[in-house]
Order: structure tokens, then sequence, then C-alpha cells
């Protein structure tokens, strides 16, 4: 009697074992190429991680040289009237070509996709698209700003502002809604230009988005954060 | 004795039994871990493209600054060198300002690019909209400089409708239709080819559009300095510390 019943009992475990054991084997082996696949993904993942670290480490360098630069320059050139003069031009071409942090009177809009959809407006105009920054920055500068900064992102003479799928790009770079434009300039002329009436940012508005204009007295704009060099201009003499 | 010795078979076939469903209890779990792990690891997967292309894209990066870091550090140098005598230290200047000045828009320029040309036509006038979309298509495709119909197009540059789309200002400046020349220096296989790319390039949108464009490569493209002042009134430098 109670030895058929550990016959039994063994057989029923054996009988699962063997199954167990069969899905799990089959599990693993289509598991395993994923496996594999995602260790070696994190190891691209790290080395992505360790090249931005080098990279921002030796951005910061060049930011530190600059400023030496500067320091050295300032001091070759404090006995010399000319020299002097050519010194001051250098720092402001610096500020036009956006590699220095800049500073005074402005603007920020701040811009925001809509935040529930409304059936009786078009879906795709709730969104802010590339298309409506390039456009308020297109205002901007026809209001005189000498600085503009969207999300972080210095806007200089090369740069490009595109759209892939749903992402945006400024000088390559991943931004998002809320976006955050800053502008250095007259700040009634900067006002004025974005808040006369059918502007732009009424459209804006008028699709169920967001956007709000503040005039402030201090707005810092970021430096560029690449290399501006070029490959192939050449002077014409 | 007999009934004995088989009651302890029965105590050792229950702890090896024991033992094997802990086992077999922990190995599943183990590979539910696992399993759990692929399923969101998956979508990561995916990107593994994009990381390839993040890899690529930060060590060009990389390595441009430490060129510029590089070349900076060169001029402290010289500067250094320098500080005793004015004279040298005035042509070391002389010589940034004119790579700055280039850099900043300040001198007529020429090299390698496209032309790309847009005309008026029955169907469609052409307007500020398509300029700002070409102008920044060509910044995509990586030009260094760029103009339309001879006005410099900088940082600071807008391009707007006047007076119910009869005229373009560019600068400020008033250019004539109704045929437009935008030129771009840069690597002229390049722009001409994401401006000709099927259905993204901006030749190839608005031809299929029924706009009067076309784009062509050049050997040597000038273009022009700004003419404005470069006026700096509301900007000043941050101090450093």
């Amino acid at each position: 009697m109670k030895k058929k019943q550990v016959a039994i009992t063994l057989g029923i475990m054996c009988f699962l074992l063997t199954i167990a054991i069969c899905v799990q084997l089959k599990t693993m082996s289509s598991a395993n190429s994923t496996v594999s696949q995602t260790l070696s993904d994190n190891e691209l993942r790290d080395e992505v991680l360790r090249m931005k670290e080098r990279y921002d480490n030796a951005f910061a360098d060049l930011g530190n040289a600059q400023k030496e630069l500067e320091k050295v320059r300032q001091e070759a050139t404090q006995d010399n009237g000319t020299a002097e003069a050519k010194e001051q031009e250098l720092k402001e071409n610096n500020m036009l070509l956006g590699i220095t942090d800049v500073t005074g009177e402005g603007v920020e809009v701040f811009l925001e996709d809509a935040a529930t959809t409304d059936n009786n407006l078009n879906a795709s105009w709730q969104i802010i698209h590339f298309d409506d920054l390039q456009w308020v920055i297109n205002e901007l500068r026809n209001a005189g700003a000498e600085a503009i900064e969207v999300n972080g992102q210095r806007i200089i003479n090369t740069t490009a502002i595109t759209c892939e799928g749903n992402i945006i790009k400024v000088n390559g770079e991943k931004i998002g809604s809320p976006f955050t434009i800053k502008a250095i300039g007259s700040q009634n002329l900067l006002y004025g230009a974005l808040e006369r009436a059918g502007s732009w940012l009424d459209e804006i508005r008028n699709a169920g988005n967001t956007a709000e204009v503040k005039k402030l007295d201090n707005i810092t704009i970021v430096k560029y954060s690449g290399i501006i060099d070029s490959e192939y201009l050449k002077e014409d003499k | 004795m007999k009934k004995f010795k088989f009651r302890a078979d029965i105590t050792t076939v229950t702890v090896v039994v024991f033992i094997v469903c802990i086992v077999l209890v922990s190995v599943m779990l183990m590979q539910f871990r696992t399993i759990e792990q692929t399923d969101i690891t998956e979508i990561e997967t995916m990107r593994e493209s994009e990381l390839r292309d993040a890899l690529v894209d930060w060590e060009a990066r990389y390595d441009e600054t430490i060129t510029q870091l590089e070349a900076v550090n060169g001029k402290i140098g010289e500067y250094n060198k320098t500080i005793e005598d004015s004279e040298a230290a005035s042509n070391l200047i002389d010589e940034e300002l004119k790579e700055s000045n280039i850099l900043v828009g300040k001198t007529d320029v020429y090299g390698e690019g496209v032309t790309v040309t847009l005309v008026d036509n029955d169907n469609y006038k052409i307007i500020a909209e398509n300029l700002i979309d070409l102008a920044n298509e060509l910044r995509y495709a990586g030009a260094e400089a760029i103009s339309i119909n001879e006005q410099r197009v900088l940082a600071a540059t807008d391009i707007v409708d006047m007076a119910e789309y009869t005229y373009i200002l560019v600068n400020s400046q008033r250019i004539e239709g109704p045929s437009y020349v935008v030129k771009a220096i840069g690597d002229k296989e390049y722009l001409s080819s994401i401006l000709n790319l099927k259905g993204s390039g901006f030749v190839d949108r608005y031809t299929t559009l029924g706009y009067n464009v076309s784009s062509r490569q050049e050997n040597r493209v000038e273009i022009p300095k700004y003419n404005g002042d470069f006026e700096i009134n509301y900007m000043r430098e941050v101090e450093s510390e």
C-alpha cells in the first residue's frame, strides 16, 4: 500500500520535473540570444556614456583654455592701443559666434503642447512643431534679437532645427515640449513683435497650446555646446 | 527488519524529492527573472543602431574638441612668448581676428558648394517660408556659409514676407523676385544629396509639389560678407568669477 503511494508520487514528480525541464530548456534557448545581445548592448551603452564623459571633460578643458587665452591675449596687448582694439573686437566676435555665455535684457517665451485633446480642434495642431519654433525665432530675429537660445541650445550661424519623426533636434540635440526660448534684445521690441495681434503665438494659442511671453531684465544665454570651425570657407581677397 | 528498511527508504525518498522540489522551484524562479529582464531589454535592443550612431557622434565631437583645445593651447603658448614683444603680439592677434572674422561673416568667402535656384511660376510664388525651409535644410547638411540673392544668412538673419507677399526682406534688405538664387558653401556632394533626397529633400519635395526649383553642385561658390553693422547693444559677456 505505502510502496504504491511512494511509487505514484515519484512517478508524478518525475513527470512534472521532465516537463518543467523541457519547457525551461526551450525558453532558455530562445531567450539566450537576446540575453547575449543585451549584454553587448549594455557594453555599448557604457561605451557611449564613457565617450560622452570624455567629450564633456574635453569641452570643459577647452572652455578653461579659452578663458586663459583671453587673459594672456589681454596681457600681451594691454600696452598697445590698436592691438587692444582688436582684442575687443575678438571678444565681440565670440559673442556673435555664440561661443561665450552672454547676458542682458530680453524676453523668455514658454511654449507647451495642449494638455488635453479637444476633439473640436485638429490634433496635429495641438502640438508645438519644429516650424513653430522656427517661426518664433524668425520673429525674434526680425525684432532685433542679438542672441537666442532654445532649451539650452544656442542658435548660431549654422544651427538647423529639424524634425525626425516626432523628435525635434536643435544643433543635433533632441529637445521636447515644453520649450523655453530666450532672446536678448530690446524687451519692448521683442515683446511687441511676439504679442502683436495676429502673431504666430496667437495661432499657437488658437490651436489649444500654451504660449507665454515674459519680459526680463536679466537673461543669461548659454554658449554653443559644440565646436565652430570651417573646412570649406576660404577668404576672398 | 525488512519493513524497517523499507521505511528508511521512504524517508530518504521524501528527503530527495523535497530537495529536488526546492531546486526546481528556485531554478524556475531564476529563469522567470531572466525572462522578465529580456522582455524589458527587448526594447533596448531595438536601439542598438541608435547607440552606434551616438558613439560615432560623440567620438567625432570629442576629436573636434581635442583639436580645438590643442589649437587654443598653442595660441596661449605663442602669446606667452610674445609678452615682451608687442609687435609679435599684434601679429598674433591679427591672425586670430582674421580667422574669427571669416566665421562671423565679416568677409567675402568662397569654396565648393551648391546653388539652388527658385523661380516663381504660375502655380507657386516663392515666399519667406520656402527660403527659411531651404536655409534650414542647407544648415542641416553642413553648410558653412549661406546667401540668398547676395544677402548673407547669419544667426540673426530674419526672412520675412512684406506687403501681402509682394516682396521678401532678408536682413531687412529687399530681395527681388521672380528668381531667387540661394548659395551655400560646404561639402558639395553631401549638400546636393540631402537636397535631392527622395521624399524628404528640399528640391525633391518642392519639385513634386509643382515648384520651379533646381540645384547645382559648384566647385567655386562666392558668398558676400554681411553688409550691415554687427551692432551689439543689449548683450554683454558673462563675467567669469
